[in-house]
């Protein structure tokens, strides 16, 4: 608190003055005694200023921390009767459009639903006995989480779902009916409308439901161990088990390759039949079949959980599991198995045999690029079925594997927060999260491009382009580049961005007259990236940026440069080329202009490109890179070729031989002494936007695009594009 | 020196008063206002105190040891793919189709689904070595229940195309068949077992199909935003201003007449809305599909179609319908990116999947091969995205970088060596200039030497850096496509023995092929033409300022060309390759031109003129493989393909520095440019 610190250094200094008698040794006794008084009272008041800021503050924070840290058994108790409503048992034929209000979910904003967690309290029948535990560790974990995240919502009418405190995650360890009375009486039940309930183990012997066995009416479940006779789809969300392992044991990631044993069994508690067919297995294939148990023999004090046996050789668990390819997932009594998250974080590629499973988070996650599903009736031909795999997508789904446990499986919360954005993306499904972000691994989201504009596609000539021209007052060039420009057959409209705000564009009459519409747009601010502003007069999706000084470009070259860019209209078409190369000795990037076999960006003083480039440049560049170039004012063009081939992944195609723009009367940029310190400018953009981009994404290729009878030996009368060729 | 002081002591004293009131007045006046509620903070579950020492909710003795036998599922009518069909008939050949045959007489569509299978890989002819029967079920045009099938074995291994939703009383019990039926309702649908298909109209084409209608990736500026479907059919345009409540019947306001436009076909706006229930829904949904118009469908009560392989979150956006205005909000403030996006994926569905009916009919079919495949099926990757899964086998590999079409989505790039395959035809000498010309390239990983001569093979071949491998084919032209196993790069130069290439050509042309690894990348050009006077597909080799196909005699290509050349194409079409051997160039452009929906790539080649006087008639040394194939042949190929694939190209790819009046020194190229 500033208050306080300023006051304590006054009362220092106060205090410092009455004792120190140094400072007023010739006064008057009176005089003394009337300042001593002065300056008691003031530090009195000072020292009281001082208790009054501190107090309350004291008082109001202990008071939260009371509140806060609480005990579990402290909490309310609840008492059921024993006639109060039991809801339904669920319907199976809820859908999303039909069980769940999805009105409560309209006034959510940035497509996020609210999640509301009723409080936490103990059911006990009329005799006093509890309905079930209070609450299990994981289902703590899991309200924490949903807490802690965006989903939260303590304000139960702006609530769009809601998530009892009541702990299901176990069927074994609650009272059915009571506990279906329990949700019965929650605040906003209502039939369970827009309930999620989390259960990881649901029915119980002696024939194990595959669902949670409580009634709950409309609840959506979220469940471990679903079969596709119970669960419903695009209603309920099929969940992992979760396995305590997890947090317990930190298995290093291990990278993909052949491992020890091609298959291992590693689940104990198996059926005799299923034991008695991968035992066979193990006959059949010797070593590299692996099939283990329970130990008998373990000495005291060693946990059973972390242990498994073969015959009498002892083995650690769950670090066995990293050293096989596949690992075996059977069903049990259950069709969830806390071990898939075992062999999963293993990075062993799992195989699943338990028909009519849901795998976990099935809605979204693609299991054939984690796993082998393998009918029951097959299990016999599992090892051929298996061999049959080629060794680089064993790899690919040893990783995937892994991956799928570090995102979705690893932790309570993982589970809780992936759970809550399936429901998310069906109620608001234009803001989905999409396949590739649910499935691919980090490495390949951060290798891959999605081009914008993947349809092979070549639009047609009809279209033609629009030419923008960047000018300031180079009236006279201005007009020299339009009567130019205007004779080209495919432009369909030029657009003048008028960039200077001191002087008016020249008035309607003094125009060239063109046969194409000539459009003036003027802007607020002299900056360079208005050449690339997606301005709404763009109707074509070509653009051809012009400088004004550009008068060199016969109408054969632009014609073809257009027709150029309609066979590659997801690149920068453009004349002059340029290279990036890498300064060994200066460890950097360096811009060269010199004339090379290669080619990595073109200048844009004369560039076709898709008009989306536009709108990608003015709204989506990344960091800082828009100001600094318009601050600079150099490097737009350069800026333009980092993002284009940034988020294509391609080359840019540099048309016809020409090397440089260069124009009679003006102080050209290629000019010999400016040429020094403009080569300084430009090597330092490439490295600046390098680093923005955090990555060099400009292509080197060796290759540009000439009309096909450039230079062969033919009658120029002939050929489609005669006017080209200088440099 | 006192007054001084005294100053200095008042100034302190009066600054400590002055201290003093601040304060002193800021702590009453917080006294004197009620206090301001702090912004709390959302309460939030609480953090118990005994956290730690909470149970696990799977105490350890959860493990069911001695558990019953698991629940067995229960059988009632239900099928999932595990339990209803019997894999173990489609091993070996992989999946086979028997068609049974049609009772009386059937109707188009009808007939066109039997061509469709029986031009197929999958046909077979005899019941007893398929492995799925395929019933072609209750037609109800031609009013004709068909009976229970001989072979129906309770229905097992047995798909039943149905084209109209149960038309018919059921005769006969399912049982443990498949149903493949146009938009089924989400509660009958057996996901993973069932097929849905889409709607069919009569007037369906059975191959080629009209391509998507997008001409542009982006929306043209002021088009209408929302199209609506009317009642009696056609669509109903409203724009972007019309308020945010055009849906007629649950609108209050009227978003007045000037503000709609009726279209009797296909709408031309941004986002389709499109009425789950229906009951044309299915057939409009196709109709937004073919014109790129993104279909938005609130709470369809069907399956959509495919929904198995294909990620229609794609190319259409699923809604509640109780969310109506929150869904149109959210149309207009879609981002560009993802309008884009979902446009260009509708076009591209369009076009792999759904255009004609051979390719609906195909589609099924790859479904159901997928499920019996199991892990060896198309990854999702392959089936959304182009040229999608009917165009790339899964056969050929799994693995997306294997294919030249997903380099960018998987980060990688091709491999930077190729294999030269010549093929040995009439002449019969061993070409050694060329092969010392080809093994002198850098990328150049080996040389496979395809003798399709009567001759017998030279015992003896020249000394070469690189591997030389020597087939002996068996004399058919289609033999050069044929996909080698020791072909081991991904990269093929494929040549014929008097092709004449310098090192520097085939290091260029790699080159450039590295960057188009899809494409075919070639010396020698041909046009394909409109005859008009013969109304007709017309070829010409002349040299002209456009081109659609490259010569195979020296051409660039990805090797899993070879793969779908074989196994893809009608057996038909290969055959007429066999006989007329100069149709062969025009078959395997055609076949890259359907997949790439792109031209190929030329790229300059030092002997054109030399070819190009060959050319004439009569020379000393005839050159069969540059004579103009008989128009027949592109005609023919065209029709098996049902449109035209080819496009054409004006430019042609030439290093940076080829040709220009600069040092020969800086170019890298040289030898390119001699005459």
């Amino acid at each position: 608190c500033e208050e306080e610190a300023v006051c304590v250094i006054m009362c220092a200094s106060v205090k410092y003055n009455i004792r120190g008698p140094a400072l007023i040794p010739r006064m008057k006794t009176k005089h003394r005694i009337y300042y001593i008084t002065l300056f008691s009272i003031v530090l009195l008041g000072l020292i009281a200023t001082g208790m009054f800021q501190f107090w309350p503050h004291s008082i109001e924070s202990s008071n939260d921390w009371n509140v806060e840290k609480r005990s579990v058994r402290d909490v309310p108790v609840v008492r059921l009767p024993a006639d109060s409503p039991i809801p339904e048992r669920g319907d199976l034929s809820c859908r999303m459009h039909t069980c769940f209000d999805v009105y409560r979910c309209g006034f959510n904003p940035k497509n996020k639903i609210k999640v509301y967690i009723y409080a936490l309290k103990k059911y006990v029948d009329d005799f006093g006995v509890p309905v079930s535990n209070t609450i299990s560790r994981e289902y703590n974990e899991l309200l924490t989480a949903i807490s802690d995240s965006d989903y939260y919502t303590d304000d139960i009418n702006r609530a769009c779902l809601f998530v009892p405190s009541i702990d299901v995650l176990n069927q074994n360890t609650l009272r059915i009916k009571e506990t279906a009375q329990a949700l019965a009486q929650l605040a906003r039940w209502d039939r369970g409308t827009n309930h999620l309930l989390f259960n990881m183990l649901p029915g119980g012997p002696p024939d194990y439901n595959t669902a949670l066995d409580v009634p709950r009416d409309r609840a959506l479940l979220a469940g471990g161990g679903f079969s596709t006779w119970t669960y419903r789809q695009g209603y309920d969300v099929s969940i992992p088990v979760y396995s305590p392992l997890s947090a317990e044991v930190d298995l290093p990631e291990k990278g993909p390759g052949p491992r020890r044993y091609f298959l291992l069994s590693s689940q104990v508690g198996l059926h005799p039949e299923y034991r008695e067919d991968i035992e066979a297995l193990q006959v059949k294939h010797g070593e590299s079949v692996l099939v283990l148990d329970k130990c008998t023999n373990l000495s005291e004090g060693v946990l059973s959980v972390r242990k498994r046996c073969h015959k009498h050789q002892v083995f650690d668990y769950p670090q066995v599991l990293q050293e096989a390819t596949f690992c075996v997932v059977l069903r049990g009594a259950r069709l969830g198995q806390a071990v898939l998250s075992d062999v999963l974080q293993a990075g062993c590629v799992p195989v699943v045999i338990a028909d009519s499973y849901i795998l976990p988070f099935s809605e979204v996650l693609d299991w054939k690029r984690a796993s082998v599903v393998v009918p029951e009736e097959k299990m016999s031909d599992v090892y051929s079925i298996l061999q049959s795999i080629p060794q680089r997508q064993i790899e690919e789904m040893q990783r995937q594997a892994r991956w799928f446990w570090e995102a979705y499986f690893q932790s309570i919360k993982a589970i809780a927060l992936a759970t809550l954005q399936i429901i998310n993306d069906r109620i608001y499904p234009y803001a989905a999260i999409s396949y590739e972000e649910w499935n691919d691994p980090p490495a390949v989201k951060w290798g891959s491009v999605s081009n914008p504009l993947f349809l092979p596609l070549i639009p047609p000539q009809s279209q033609g382009f629009t030419a923008i021209v960047l000018t300031y007052d180079r009236v006279e060039s201005l007009f020299r580049v339009i009567t130019e420009v205007s004779k080209v057959p495919s432009l369909s409209k030029l657009l003048v961005v008028w960039n200077n705000q001191n002087k008016n564009p020249p008035e309607d009459s003094l125009w060239p007259k063109i046969r194409v519409p000539l459009k003036v747009v003027r802007t607020a601010e002299n900056k360079l990236s208005n050449r690339f502003f997606p301005y709404d007069e763009i109707e074509t999706e070509a653009v051809l940026a012009i400088d004004d000084d550009i008068i060199m470009l016969t109408s054969d070259e632009l014609q073809f440069g257009y027709e150029v860019w309609r066979e590659f209209p997801d690149r920068l078409v453009g004349y002059p080329g340029r290279l990036h190369l890498w300064d060994h000795e200066m460890n950097k990037w360096k811009y060269e202009s010199e004339w090379t076999n290669e080619v990595s960006m073109v200048l844009t003083g004369a560039a076709f490109y898709h008009k989306y480039f536009n709108y990608l440049y003015t709204y989506k560049m990344p960091g800082d890179i828009k100001n600094w170039v318009d601050a600079h004012m150099n490097c737009e063009d350069i800026a333009m070729n980092f993002l284009v081939a940034n988020v294509t992944g391609k080359a840019v195609i540099k048309v016809t031989p020409r090397k440089k723009f260069k124009c009679p009367e003006c102080t050209a940029i290629d000019g010999l002494s400016l040429d020094q310190t403009h080569m300084v400018e430009r090597s330092e953009c490439i490295n600046k936007f390098a680093s923005v981009f955090g990555t060099m994404p400009l292509k080197v290729v060796e290759h540009r695009a000439d009309p096909v009878l450039y230079k062969d030996d033919f009658p120029e009368k002939l050929k489609s594009f005669p006017n080209i060729g200088s440099l | 020196m006192q007054s001084w002081r005294r100053k200095s002591l008042w100034l302190a004293l009066s600054a400590s008063w002055l201290l003093l009131v601040l304060l002193g007045g800021f702590s009453l006046l917080r006294l004197a206002l009620p206090p301001r509620p702090r912004p709390r903070a959302p309460q939030g579950w609480p953090r118990w105190l005994d956290a730690d020492l909470l149970q696990s909710f799977s105490q350890s003795g959860e493990l069911p040891e001695d558990a019953a036998q698991p629940p067995r599922a229960p059988h009632g009518g239900s099928c999932n793919w595990g339990s209803c069909f019997d894999t173990s008939k489609c091993r070996g050949d992989g999946l086979k189709v028997f068609v049974y045959p049609a009772a009386g007489p059937i109707s188009e569509t009808h007939r066109k689904i039997l061509a469709s299978i029986e031009g197929s890989r999958f046909h077979t002819l005899s019941p007893a070595g398929a492995c799925l029967l395929l019933l072609l079920s209750l037609d109800a045009q031609t009013g004709e229940c068909s009976s229970m099938p001989l072979q129906w074995n309770r229905g097992r291994n047995h798909l039943v195309l149905r084209l109209h939703p149960a038309p018919c009383p059921r005769t006969f019990q399912l049982g443990q068949a498949m149903v493949a039926e146009a938009s089924p309702t989400v509660d009958s649908f057996r996901a993973g077992f069932d097929v849905a298909l889409p709607f069919l109209p009569e007037a369906h084409p059975l191959r080629g199909g009209a391509p998507g209608q997008l001409r542009q990736h982006s929306p043209q500026p002021g088009v209408a935003l929302l199209a609506l479907e009317e009642e009696r059919g056609g669509w109903r345009t409203a724009g972007t201003n019309s308020s945010a409540c055009p849906w007629d019947g649950r609108c209050e306001q009227d978003p007045g007449p000037g503000q709609t436009q009726r279209w009797e076909m296909l709408p031309n706006a941004t986002f389709c809305l499109i009425s789950g229930h229906h009951p044309q829904a299915a057939s409009r949904f196709l109709q937004a599909l073919q014109a790129g118009c993104i279909p938005v469908l609130l709470s369809p009560r069907w399956e959509l179609p495919f929904s198995e392989v294909i990620d229609w979150t794609k190319a259409a956006i699923v809604a509640d319908e109780r969310l109506l205005l929150q869904v149109l909000a959210a149309l207009q403030e879609m981002s560009p990116a993802q309008v884009l996006a979902l446009r260009q994926q509708t076009q591209f569905l369009w076009d792999a999947y759904f255009s004609s009916v051979e390719k609906v009919i195909h589609t099924t079919l790859e479904v159901i091969q997928d499920r019996i495949f199991g892990t060896s099926a198309h990854p999702s990757l392959l089936w959304n995205s182009p040229p999608g899964a009917l165009m790339a086998l899964s056969t050929f590999s799994t693995s997306p970088q294997d294919f030249p079409f997903y380099h960018l989505q998987q980060g990688s790039r091709p491999e930077g060596r190729f294999s030269a395959l010549i093929w040995v035809g009439a002449s019969g000498q061993p070409p050694l200039k060329l092969i010392q010309a080809v093994a002198g390239s850098q990328h150049c990983a080996q040389i496979l030497v395809l003798w399709s001569n009567e001759r017998p093979l030279p015992s003896r071949w020249t000394e070469t850096a690189v591997p030389l491998t020597v087939i002996d084919g068996c004399r058919k032209v289609s033999d050069r496509f044929f996909p080698y196993s020791t072909i081991r790069t991904d990269a093929i130069l494929s040549l014929d023995a008097r092709s004449s290439l310098s090192t520097s050509e085939v290091d260029f042309a790699f080159v450039v092929w590295q960057s188009f690894p899809e494409r075919m990348v070639g010396f020698l050009t041909s046009s394909h033409f409109w005859d008009e006077a013969h109304g007709g597909w017309g070829y010409t080799a002349k040299r002209t300022n456009e081109f659609s196909m490259v010569l195979t005699m020296a051409a660039f290509y990805h090797r899993y060309y070879h793969t779908l050349f074989t196994h893809s194409l009608p057996k038909a079409l290969r055959t007429l390759a066999d006989e007329a051997p100069t149709c062969v160039d025009v078959l395997m452009n055609f076949l890259v031109a359907a997949v790439t929906k792109l031209p190929p790539i030329k790229v300059p080649y030092a002997k054109q003129r030399q070819e190009a006087a060959s050319l004439v008639p009569g020379g000393p040394e005839t050159r069969p493989k540059l004579q103009a194939p008989d128009p027949n042949c592109i005609n023919q190929i065209a029709a098996a393909f049902g449109h035209m694939p080819l496009r054409s190209s004006r430019l042609r790819l030439d290093p940076v520095l080829f040709k220009d009046p600069v040092s020969v020194q800086r170019k890298k190229y040289r030898s390119l440019e001699k005459p």
